[in-house]
């Protein structure tokens, strides 16, 4: 009976209880750093580690909840990251043009895979291994093995900089006045349908609540430099991809599509072009994560971007992606790309062994499935 | 010793508070071929489940006697041990392992260090296959260079080769061509004759009048009759298999047949897995506006791969011309039939019906999500809106919308995935299947708002296995065999009876189509 309630109440509170293991990570690291780890800077550090695993992972998760998966997307990051300081290093672009010019590649190339997977029928997992390989091969052949340095000022801010702190506060006042005016206008449509309202308190207490969290993280990143951009990225990421999944047409139907494709097609779904586009999006998101990697390295290394598939992959399985596609939440997988990074960085600072860190990294997505796999049992 | 193999007396069996076999006997004799007949869902697979030891005993009720000693099997090990063997109707063999191989599955010779001995194998296969009559087959050649028929033999070999006394088979000849068929009942006769016994299980009752020794007929779980096939004939099979009458399950609603709507010409579905086989066979009919057509017909007749071709959900290759309206229309794809006018609600909830990670809500708009779209995003008042509409129209039962569509009854998940293809206002409705797995009140709900549906001219084709249902609401019945369109009746005081002798009766091109 206690074994049940365990169940549900994992199932229930699933986040809750991430974020419960991410305070216990965060305590213990607290603990034996003195503190170090919680301090201002190496929280900005840290947000800004996990950023490109965390735009990597907004893309993953669509295609995991789709029912696909794509390997490929950490040798794609490499090479898109590298053309960018080709164009950049060698060819002098204009950095708005090179932007361009990068980003719509990442797309091409997710359009490629997925026509591949959605049209051609090899199984996404085939398609990215061979990705995997070939573009990292490609990318290779346009590096010729060697770094692109230095690449230029204005790129470099991209993965460097941060926002002013004034900026930084506009912009949370910004986020919590869009919070207010969702609420306000939820309810009044509510209303309108005669649909039943949740209590006026309920709603207040979570608009209160969301500016509570907003203030502590806008004061903790201002303590320091203010807010790197790549964690900007990242939170403008994580609103626009939370809103299309919940709110969209093309968002319902990833779910469908992974849920149950056959009942979805039935349903008069053209779901070979939903999982298309789910492609160019993963495209697009290797596009901007390769950019933000070269400007943060300031440089295009022909190394950029190994393994970073399975961090990504790892980030969304530990947010509560289903293996089977359906269900998933991108907050859950940059929770869990968070889980990632805190492990990277505070095993870092405590000089654990490299490969240490591998065996603890591996335990904990493992075990984090495990978790998932025993509150998920006994449905259907 | 007893005078019978087998005897199964007083099985009983519950599936959480539905009766399924109650109190069923059965007797077998060494060397006798028993048909077992009855209507679908009547109880003969679960019976077959239950002697064969897929529901171990004590999950069911009575006793199971063979050579006249108690059997108690607790799985399908320990029948098979004591040599009751089962060929399920889907073949369980592995396409790429040779035939050999598929023969002694399970049951290896193995040489020491647990090497195959294939040499051992071989030859036995060899034996197999000759005692069956198939002496060109190459025992080593992988299964899957073989048709449907020899694979079928192939079966029989595996069972053979487990020292079966006792044959189940369930369907055998429902993916065989005739003459396929005519070479395995010789081969069943064969066995008879070497002291095998056999249950034959099948809706094709001349087969079924042409091998057997004795016929048992249950209806509803029950067992209705046991008579020598010497003293029966087809039709009072038919007789005893039906044996029902409607009671007043079905709504009356007067509806106005229009013009025709839909025409569907020369349909052809090719087997996806043996393209030589016609699982439809060249059908032509005609549908009216506010009519309601039922199609009837036995478990893969054809009936579904039919029906699915007007929607575009056919998985193999097919031929053949829709008309809407008198206008050729694309039918390639479930999208296109649905922008046509063309709905259905397929056969398998499960499988392509429901959406189960979605909510009950979603699950309704998911075919017209496009109309809520305002500047990308769903309007999800609007949406849940017209959700309720349906909700209560079809007076779904669920807390809300938003709850998990997978906690719903079946009747209620029937409802949903109905609302879901109503809400693109179809012009021509399929239900396949529509009140399978559904409780009797939710069926009755069902029913009406079919008559509602054609009352508002929409064109509507039932699907189904029960006779009852396509008699008590349809305006006209299309009856389907094998693939072929054996009946065409206006539906004014039809009889199972008649509907049933045109499904079984097979139809020569050339005497065209039954009119009563």
């Amino acid at each position: 009976m206690d074994k049940a309630r365990l169940k549900l109440w994992l199932s229930q509170y699933k986040m809750l209880a991430l974020l419960v293991a991410i305070a216990l990570i965060w305590a213990f690291f607290a603990w034996k750093t003195d503190g170090g780890f919680v301090t201002p800077r190496n929280l900005s550090n840290l947000l800004r580690q996990m950023s490109i695993t965390g735009i990597l992972a907004c893309g993953m998760v669509f295609v995991i909840v789709s029912g696909e998966i794509d390997l490929s997307v950490g040798s794609l990051l490499g090479l898109l990251g590298g053309v960018a300081a080709v164009l950049d290093v060698v060819y002098k672009v204009p950095l708005p043009l090179n932007l361009a010019i990068v980003l719509a590649l990442g797309v091409v190339i997710g359009l490629f895979n997925g026509y591949w997977t959605a049209y051609l029928r090899v199984p996404s997992f085939i398609v990215g291994l061979g990705g995997m390989l070939a573009f990292r091969g490609i990318l290779l052949g346009v590096t010729g093995g060697l770094t692109i340095a230095p690449v230029s000022e204005g790129l470099v801010y991209i993965g460097q900089g941060y926002l002013p702190q004034l900026l930084g506060n506009l912009l949370a006042l910004g986020v919590f006045a869009i919070m207010v005016f969702l609420t306000v206008r939820q309810r009044q449509n509510r209303a309108r349908y005669n649909l039943p309202l949740a209590p006026l308190w309920r709603d207040v207490a979570r608009v209160l609540l969301g500016g509570v969290v907003l203030l502590v993280f806008i004061r903790t990143l201002n303590g320091y430099d203010g807010i790197p951009v790549p964690v900007l990225i990242l939170l403008v990421l994580l609103g626009l991809f939370s809103y299309t999944a919940s709110q969209t047409v093309f968002g319902r139907r990833i779910y469908a599509v992974g849920s149950n494709m056959e009942a979805t097609r039935l349903s008069g779904v053209n779901v070979q072009r939903v999982k298309l586009a789910i492609f160019a999006l993963m495209g697009l998101m290797c596009a901007l994560a390769g950019i933000v990697n070269t400007a943060r390295l300031a440089a295009g290394s022909p190394s950029a971007g190994n393994m970073s598939e399975l961090d990504a992959i790892a980030a969304c399985f530990i947010g509560g992606t289903s293996m089977r596609g359906g269900s998933g939440t991108v907050y859950g997988a940059l929770i869990g790309a968070l889980v990632m990074a805190s492990l990277d960085n505070g095993m870092s600072m405590l000089d654990v062994d490299t490969y240490w860190q591998m065996i603890v990294k591996g335990s904990i997505l493992v075990l984090a499935v495990w978790v998932d796999v025993v509150s998920r049992s006994g449905r259907r | 010793m007893s005078e019978y193999l087998l005897e199964m007396r007083g099985i009983a069996k519950s599936f959480g508070g539905v009766r399924a076999l109650d109190g069923i006997d059965l007797k077998v004799r060494p060397g006798e071929c028993v048909g077992l007949c009855g209507e679908n869902g009547a109880g003969k697979s679960t019976l077959m489940k239950v002697l064969s030891g897929v529901y171990p005993h004590g999950d069911w009720e009575g006793e199971i006697l063979w050579e006249g000693k108690p059997l108690k099997a607790q799985s399908v090990r320990d029948t098979e041990a004591a040599g009751i063997v089962i060929i399920h109707q889907e073949l369980m063999l592995v396409p790429q392992l040779s035939v050999a191989e598929n023969i002694f599955m399970g049951n290896e010779i193995t040489l020491p260090g647990g090497r195959m001995h294939y040499a051992a194998m071989h030859q036995r296969a060899e034996e197999l296959v000759h005692q069956l009559k198939m002496p060109e087959m190459n025992v080593a050649l992988p299964v899957m260079y073989y048709g449907g028929g020899h694979q079928q033999l192939v079966e029989i070999a595996k069972a053979l080769n487990k020292q079966a006394r006792l044959l189940i088979l369930d369907e055998p000849s429902s993916s065989l061509t005739a003459a396929e068929t005519a070479v395995l009942l010789d081969i069943i006769r064969d066995l008879k004759a070497k002291g095998v016994a056999c249950v034959y299980i099948s809706h094709k009752l001349d087969e079924v009048a042409a091998v057997c020794d004795t016929i048992s007929v249950i209806r509803d779980g029950r067992h209705v009759a046991t008579e020598p096939m010497a003293e029966l004939d087809v039709d009072r099979i038919v007789t005893r298999m039906v044996g029902r009458e409607i009671k007043n399950l079905y709504p009356k609603v007067p509806h106005e047949i229009g013009e025709v709507r839909l025409e569907a010409r020369n349909i052809c579905c090719y087997d996806p897995e043996n393209p030589s086989r016609r699982r439809v066979d060249d059908i032509s009919f005609s549908l009216r506006a506010g009519e309601i057509l039922g199609i009837a017909g036995l478990v893969g007749a054809g009936r579904t791969e039919l029906v699915s071709t007007l929607f575009g959900a056919y998985p193999g290759r097919w031929e053949g011309e829709v008309l809407l309206d008198g206008k050729p229309i694309d039918t390639s794809t479930p999208l296109k039939a649905i922008r046509a006018g063309i709905c259905m609600v397929p056969e398998d909830r499960k499988q392509h019906g429901i959406v189960p990670d979605l909510g009950v809500g979603q699950n309704i708009s998911l075919s017209v999500l496009e109309r809520f779209r305002r500047l990308g995003r769903i309007n999800a008042e609007a949406e849940l809106h017209a959700v309720q509409g349906q909700i209560e129209r079809l007076r779904l039962k669920t807390a809300s919308p938003y709850l998990p569509i997978t906690g719903l009854s079946g009747g209620n998940q029937q409802k949903a995935v109905l609302a879901k293809m109503l809400q693109p206002k179809p012009r021509v409705l399929i239900l396949d299947e529509p009140t399978r797995g559904v409780d009797v009140g939710a069926k009755y709900e069902i029913y009406k708002l079919i008559l509602e549906l054609a009352q508002e001219g929409v064109a509507i084709i039932m699907v189904s296995s029960e006779l009852p249902e396509v008699l008590g609401i349809s305006d006209r019945v299309l009856v389907i065999g094998e693939g072929q369109l054996r009946g065409d009746f206006i539906n004014d005081g039809l009889s199972q009876e008649a509907v049933m002798t045109a499904a079984l009766t097979p139809v020569r091109k050339e005497y065209g189509v039954t009119h009563a």
